[in-house]
């Protein structure tokens, strides 16, 4: 792994373990209501500071935090427009079938390409030490994935234009 | 439209069963293919010795139209190919460039009539090389009249026409490329580019020299604009005389012609092995998550078995003082208890997407367990009364209670 991912990852590791400090909190509005106060953002007293962690200007994160829950959005690079195209397509993938992974956000924020909706009741459930895994080990894989895919596509392309060009000799 | 085959499987199907028939069969029908090539197949139980095929495919040229639609060159190479059994009628049916009159008696038996029906129903493909042979067996003629260069647009779809231009030595052909989605021209344009690599290296010098550009090259300067309005830019193959040398000329033409089909196929498969490999990725995640159960039951079953390990040294202590069978009714329902709580446990974690990284809070459970067996130690009634032994159960037996340090402890 190169050294300025080991770096980014274990930033947003760290602040992720400090964030995920969540607990039950009712609605403020609706009585017997429960929501995630980071995206009802009704009461400005429930809401953290925002945290934006970048890599380059291609690459960050953000890490906004309530008192009861905690968005994770990302935004993966994009060198071209292959990789545009196969980022795309696999987070739209992936958010299609966000049910599989529980904590996903079906719509990225605005600007990100993949969102995390964390709230009390999934650390509840779930094991905060193995959320913050799951999440690191998602971006990096999203980085691995993205490029073999190209160099995938591109060794399928040259192999075509190979057999293509066969034809002639 | 061409295609990678040939031959149309429909039309020789057709064929052949007309010619393995034992008895005349009547019959009538109109055979499309790709939205433009049109047969119609024509026979009679009164005639069966005169079988009708019209054919009627969109003509390459569209600025060089016969008036009966075919070149005297494709005319004669319809004849070459098929054999004495086909013969050419004129003029062709109404609505049709080229009608044939099959006599199927006349085909020989055995393995070469599979190939001589082959090659009728491969006679679209005929007409559609045709005109570009001849285009390209020029290559190297020395005609200066005016207007050679002048793109040619051979349109043989209507959404994919091309050009060719004749240049003194060789031939250019050009492919206006157009997609509808952007993720084509993506694909594409990653083609294009391995195409031009792959064409320039030494190995491949043979090939045709094959460039690529965003923008129309000079050659195609003056044509109407929405012939030159493209998404995916022009890719030029440059046909030199050695290109079109004997057999060279028919796989040259051949290939030319589907290039747009060998494209749109290529960026299919592309879409199709993205596709695939999410899905595979996306399995592979999902793996990766419901690893952690299996480590949860682990966790589980370590916690269940200090706990057993708790209780068991409990009992030895218990059966030290003293063996009641009552309690050891408890302790199997207990144990069984907890065997189903592991076997439903397990269950849970193996439902797919659900419960991946459910864990119980370790703490609640150990006091929930504690809380039960001292209630169950509680309840236990002893026939026999021992002078001292409440006080000695007090004193001894009882499991302390644990303190949160967010509690108060109510000092005695």
């Amino acid at each position: 792994m190169a050294t300025s991912l080991r770096l980014y990852l274990t930033c947003i590791r760290n602040t992720l373990e400090a964030s995920l400090c969540l607990q039950n909190f009712p609605c403020q509005e609706v009585e017997r209501h429960n929501k995630p106060e980071v995206e009802m953002k009704t009461s400005p007293e429930l809401l953290l500071n925002s945290i934006l962690i970048c890599r380059n200007e291609a690459e960050k994160c953000l890490i906004e935090t309530s008192i009861n829950s905690l968005r994770i959005s990302l935004k993966v690079k994009q060198a071209d427009e292959l990789e545009n195209i196969l980022t795309k397509k696999f987070l739209r993938f992936l958010s299609m079938r966000a049910e599989a992974f529980q904590v996903l956000r079906r719509k990225p924020v605005q600007g990100y390409d993949i969102s995390f909706l964390i709230t009390n009741f999934h650390c509840e459930e779930m094991q905060k030490r193995k959320l913050i895994d799951f999440i690191v080990q998602f971006m990096e894989d999203i980085e691995k994935e993205i490029s073999e895919l190209k160099m995938s596509v591109n060794t399928r392309g040259r192999l075509v234009a190979t057999e293509f060009l066969k034809q002639f000799i | 439209m061409a295609c990678f085959e040939r031959v149309s499987p429909a039309l020789k199907e057709i064929l052949l069963k007309l010619y393995h028939a034992e008895k005349p069969v009547e019959i009538d029908h109109h055979l499309y293919e790709f939205g433009c090539v049109e047969y119609h197949v024509q026979s009679s139980a009164a005639d069966p010795q005169n079988n009708y095929l019209s054919i009627s495919t969109p003509l390459l040229s569209q600025g060089a139209l016969l008036s009966c639609g075919l070149s005297s060159y494709t005319t004669q190479m319809v004849k070459q190919v098929c054999s004495d059994a086909v013969e050419i009628v004129e003029p062709a049916k109404e609505g049709y460039q080229l009608t044939l009159k099959l006599n199927l008696a006349k085909i020989p038996r055995g393995k070469d009539s599979y190939k001589v029906i082959t090659q009728i129903s491969s006679v679209q493909a005929v007409i559609l090389c045709s005109q570009l042979k001849e285009m390209l067996r020029n290559v190297n003629s020395q005609d200066t009249s005016q207007g050679m260069n002048k793109p040619i647009k051979l349109v043989y779809h209507p959404r994919e026409p091309f050009y060719v231009i004749r240049q003194p030595q060789k031939i250019t052909a050009v492919f206006p490329m157009r997609f509808k989605e952007h993720s084509d021209v993506i694909i594409a344009t990653a083609f294009f580019q391995e195409l031009m690599d792959v064409g320039s290296s030494e190995k491949w010098a043979k090939a045709p020299p094959c460039t690529w550009s965003p923008i129309p090259p000079p050659e195609l300067r003056g044509e109407p604009l929405e012939d030159l309005s493209t998404n995916g830019g022009f890719v030029s193959f440059d046909i030199s005389s050695r290109h079109v040398e004997g057999k060279k000329l028919d796989k040259t033409v051949w290939s030319l012609l589907n290039f747009y089909a060998y494209v749109k196929k290529h960026v299919k498969g592309t879409r199709g092995f993205i596709q695939r490999r999410m899905q595979k990725r996306l399995e592979s995640l999902v793996e990766v998550l419901n690893k952690n159960p299996k480590h949860k039951i682990d966790n589980q079953r370590a916690l269940q078995f200090s706990f057993l390990a708790i209780e068991k040294l409990t009992v030895l202590h218990f059966d030290f003082c003293f063996s009641s069978p009552a309690l050891q009714t408890v302790l199997h329902k207990e144990k069984l208890e907890e065997n189903e709580d592991v076997r439903k446990f397990k269950a849970h974690a193996e439902c797919r997407y659900v419960g991946k990284l459910v864990g119980l809070s370790k703490p609640k459970n150990f006091k929930r367990r504690c809380r039960d067996l001292t209630r169950k130690i509680m309840q236990i009634h002893f026939r026999i009364k021992i002078h001292g032994f409440r006080r000695f159960h007090r004193r001894w037996l009882t499991i302390p209670k644990f303190s949160s340090p967010l509690r108060y402890t109510k000092l005695e």
